[in-house]
C-alpha cells in the first residue's frame, strides 16, 4: 500500500512540474500583461510535435529535441504577441485579446489536423524502457527523473532571473505598474515581448515532455491548458510560488484520483476544485499583497 | 469595452416600429419559402442547424454583448438542455413540450447558478468559471454512465410529437422541412422576445453594466440582478436548442458538447457583431453555411473560422453589422452610428 501511495506520488509530480511549466507562461504573461492567452495550448502542442519529428523523423536525440521544442515555442511566443497582443494592446480591452487568441488557437489546431492527421502519434521516448529502481519496491523511468531535472533546472533558472537579474527585476516592475516603469527608462514593449518569450518557451519544452505522456493529437494542448488555467487560478493569478505549488497539487490530486477512485474522473475532481477555490478564495492559494489600482 | 465596438442599426424613430415590423414579416416569408426551395434533405438539414445555431448565437450575446459577461461555457447548457429534455421524454415518459420547457428552465437555472456562484468574478476570471464549468458538465454526462449512458450515447430519440388540428392534416415533425418550421420559427420567436429586451430599460440597465459596472451601480442598478438575469435568458434559449437537437438527430453523445463548441458558438457572435441582436444572427448563417460551401476543401474549412475569429477581433471588432454600415455609409445611403442607439 505504501509502495503503491509512493509510485504514484513520484507519477503526481512528473506530471505536476510539467503543468507547472505550462502554468507558468500563462501566469507569467497574465501577471505582465493582464492578459489571457489562449493559443498557449497550442505552444504546448506545437513543442510536442516538434520533439517528435526532431526525434523520430530526422533521427536526433530526444535531449536535444528538448531545446528545439524550447525554442520553437519561444519563436511562436514572439509570433503571437507581434501579431495579436501588441496591435489590440491600445484598445485597452479585458476580452478582445482572449477571443483572439481562441481564434488563433482554432487556426492552429485545425492547420495541424490539416499536416498532421487526426490519429494519434505514437511517441515513445527512447528512455521510457530505462528505470532506476528506489527504495522500497518503487521505481521511476529515466523519462520521468529526465523530466524532474529538467523542469526542476528551469524553474529554478527562472526564478533566480526574476529575483537578481536585472531584466528580472524589470519585469516584475513592470508588472507592478506599466507607467511608472516606463518613466524610470524600462521599455515595456521590449519586456512584454520578453515575457511572451519566455512564457512560450517554457510551454514549448513542456510540450516536449508531455508528447510521451499525452495522446499526441493535434488537440492535446487543450486538456492540458484547461488544467493549467485552473492552476493558475488555484495558485492565484500572476503568482509564481502559489502557480508552482498548485501544479504540483494538481499533478499528485490526479494520481491519487486515478489510483484510488477512477482515471475518468480526474477531471472533474481538478474543475470541481476550480469552481469551489474560485466562490471561497478567489485571490489563490497565496493571497497577493498588492494594491488594487482601481 | 468601447462603444465603438457596438454599433446600432440606424433607424429614424418615428418609422423604426413599422420598419421592424415589416422586416419581421419578410423573414417570417423567407423561413416559410426556404424548405420549398431547398428539397433534399442535405440543405433542409443544414437549415435547421443554422436556426439552432442563430438560437444558441443570440442567447450568447445577450449574455456576451448585452450584459458584458465573457462566457466560455454556453455548450454547458446547450448540453445540459439537450439531456434534460431527451432524459425525461425516454426515462420518465414526460410529453415532450413539458420536457422541452423543463430543459429550458433547467438550463436556465444552471446559468443562473453559475453566475449567482461567479457574481464576484468579472472578466477573466468568469471566463474561466465558466469554462471550468463546461468541463465539468461534460465530465459528467461522459462518466455518469447509468444516468447518461456515457461515451456510448442514447439512441433513437424520437422527434417532437405530432401537432393535430381540427381541419388540417396532421402537422408531423418526422421530416425535415417541419421540423425547419418548428425551429426556425422558435428562433423567430426568441428574437422577437430579445428584440423587444434589449429596447426596454431593462436592455440599457445591461448595457450600462457592460460599459462600466460602477457607474451602472451609483444609478441604482443591481448589477448581480442583472447579471443573473441576462445568463438565466441567454442558458434558456441554449436549452431549447438542446432540446430541438436531441430530438431532430435522434442520437445523443457527450462530445457534441464540448468546450470547442462554445468556442465555435462565441465565433458566430464575433463575426457577425456582438452586442446588436442582428449580427450573430448573420455570424450563426455565414458560419454555418459557408463551411457546408467549402466542404470540398477538406478540413480547411474550419481553418477558416479561426481565421474570421483572429481577423474581425483585429480588424472589425463590430463584425459584419460594423462592415455593412462602413459600406452604406460609404454608398451615402446612411450615417455611422458611433454610439449604441444614437446616430451621428
Amino acid at each position: 500500500m505504501l509502495t503503491v501511495a509512493l509510485q504514484q506520488g513520484i507519477n503526481g509530480i512528473v506530471v505536476g512540474s510539467l503543468y507547472v511549466l505550462v502554468a507558468l507562461g500563462l501566469t507569467l504573461i497574465y501577471g505582465v500583461l493582464v492578459q489571457i492567452n489562449f493559443a498557449h495550448a497550442d505552444v504546448v502542442t506545437i513543442g510536442a510535435f516538434a520533439a517528435y519529428f526532431f526525434t523520430f523523423v530526422f533521427g536526433g536525440n530526444y535531449l536535444v529535441s528538448i531545446g528545439i521544442a524550447l525554442m520553437v515555442g519561444a519563436a511562436l511566443g514572439w509570433l503571437v504577441n507581434a501579431a495579436i497582443f501588441a496591435p489590440l494592446r491600445e484598445r485597452g480591452s479585458e476580452l478582445l485579446p482572449l477571443i483572439a487568441t481562441i481564434g488563433v488557437s482554432i487556426l492552429l489546431q485545425n492547420a495541424m489536423l490539416l499536416w498532421f492527421g487526426p490519429i494519434p502519434y505514437a511517441f515513445d521516448s527512447p528512455y521510457s524502457n530505462k528505470v532506476m529502481r528506489l527504495w522500497g519496491g518503487t521505481f521511476i523511468t529515466w523519462q520521468n527523473l529526465i523530466i524532474i531535472l529538467v523542469s526542476t533546472l528551469t524553474i529554478a533558472l527562472l526564478y533566480a532571473f526574476m529575483k537578481f537579474t536585472f531584466m528580472g527585476k524589470a519585469l516584475r516592475a513592470v508588472a507592478q505598474d506599466r507607467e511608472t516603469a516606463g518613466l524610470m527608462g524600462i521599455n515595456p514593449n521590449q519586456l512584454i515581448m520578453l515575457t511572451f518569450v519566455i512564457a512560450s518557451a517554457l510551454a514549448g519544452m513542456g510540450g516536449a515532455m508531455l508528447g510521451p505522456i499525452l495522446v499526441l493529437t493535434p488537440f492535446a494542448g487543450t486538456s492540458v491548458i484547461v488544467k493549467a488555467f485552473a492552476i493558475v487560478i488555484i495558485g492565484g493569478f500572476g503568482n509564481v510560488e502559489g502557480t508552482i505549488i498548485a501544479g504540483l497539487a494538481v499533478g499528485l490530486i490526479e494520481s491519487f484520483t486515478t489510483q484510488l477512485v477512477n482515471p475518468g474522473l480526474t477531471d472533474l475532481v481538478v474543475f470541481t476544485l476550480l469552481l469551489l477555490m474560485l466562490a471561497f478564495r478567489p485571490t489563490g492559494l497565496i493571497a497577493e499583497k498588492r494594491e488594487e489600482n482601481v | 469595452m468601447s462603444s465603438e465596438g457596438h454599433p446600432a442599426l440606424a433607424v429614424p424613430p418615428d418609422r423604426a416600429w413599422i420598419n421592424r415590423r415589416g422586416w419581421f414579416f419578410v423573414v417570417a416569408v423567407i423561413i416559410a419559402v426556404l424548405p420549398l426551395v431547398f428539397q433534399d434533405s442535405y440543405w433542409r438539414t443544414n437549415l435547421i442547424v443554422c436556426a439552432l445555431n442563430v438560437m444558441l448565437a443570440i442567447g450568447l450575446d445577450f449574455i456576451l454583448g448585452y450584459a458584458g459577461q465573457l462566457n466560455l461555457g454556453h455548450s454547458a447548457f446547450y448540453g445540459i438542455g439537450a439531456y434534460a429534455s431527451t432524459l425525461l421524454i425516454m426515462k420518465l415518459g414526460v410529453p415532450f413540450w413539458m420536457a422541452f420547457v423543463s430543459a429550458m428552465a433547467l438550463s436556465s437555472a444552471a446559468g443562473m447558478a453559475l453566475s449567482i456562484f461567479a457574481v464576484r468574478l468579472r472578466g477573466h476570471y468568469l471566463a474561466i468559471a465558466s469554462l471550468g464549468f463546461a468541463v465539468i458538465v461534460h465530465q459528467v454526462l461522459l462518466n455518469w454512465i447509468s444516468l447518461t449512458q456515457g461515451p456510448l450515447g442514447i439512441y433513437a430519440i424520437k422527434p417532437p410529437p405530432d401537432i393535430a388540428l381540427p381541419g388540417v392534416p396532421v402537422i408531423s415533425f418526422a421530416g425535415t422541412g417541419n421540423m425547419f418550421y418548428l425551429v426556425a420559427g422558435f428562433a423567430l420567436l426568441f428574437y422577437l422576445l430579445l428584440d423587444q429586451l434589449v429596447r426596454s430599460p431593462i436592455g440599457e440597465a445591461l448595457t450600462a453594466i457592460r460599459e462600466d459596472e460602477v457607474s451602472a451601480a451609483s444609478f441604482g442598478i443591481n448589477c448581480t440582478a442583472w447579471k443573473v438575469f441576462a445568463f438565466g435568458v441567454g442558458s434558456a434559449l441554449a436549452g431549447a436548442a438542446g432540446a430541438f437537437y436531441a430530438s431532430f438527430v435522434g442520437t445523443l453523445v457527450p462530445d457534441a458538447f464540448i468546450i470547442t463548441e462554445s468556442f465555435t458558438i462565441l465565433a458566430m457572435v464575433i463575426v457577425g457583431g456582438m452586442g446588436t441582436l442582428i449580427g450573430p444572427v448573420w455570424g450563426a448563417i455565414l458560419l454555418t453555411i459557408l463551411p457546408e460551401l467549402l466542404r470540398g476543401f477538406g478540413d480547411l474549412r474550419l481553418v477558416l473560422y479561426g481565421a474570421a475569429l483572429t481577423l474581425v477581433v483585429l480588424f472589425m471588432p463590430g463584425g459584419i453589422v460594423q462592415a455593412v454600415q462602413m459600406l452604406r455609409a460609404r454608398l451615402g445611403r446612411l450615417p455611422i452610428a458611433t454610439h449604441a442607439g444614437t446616430r451621428q
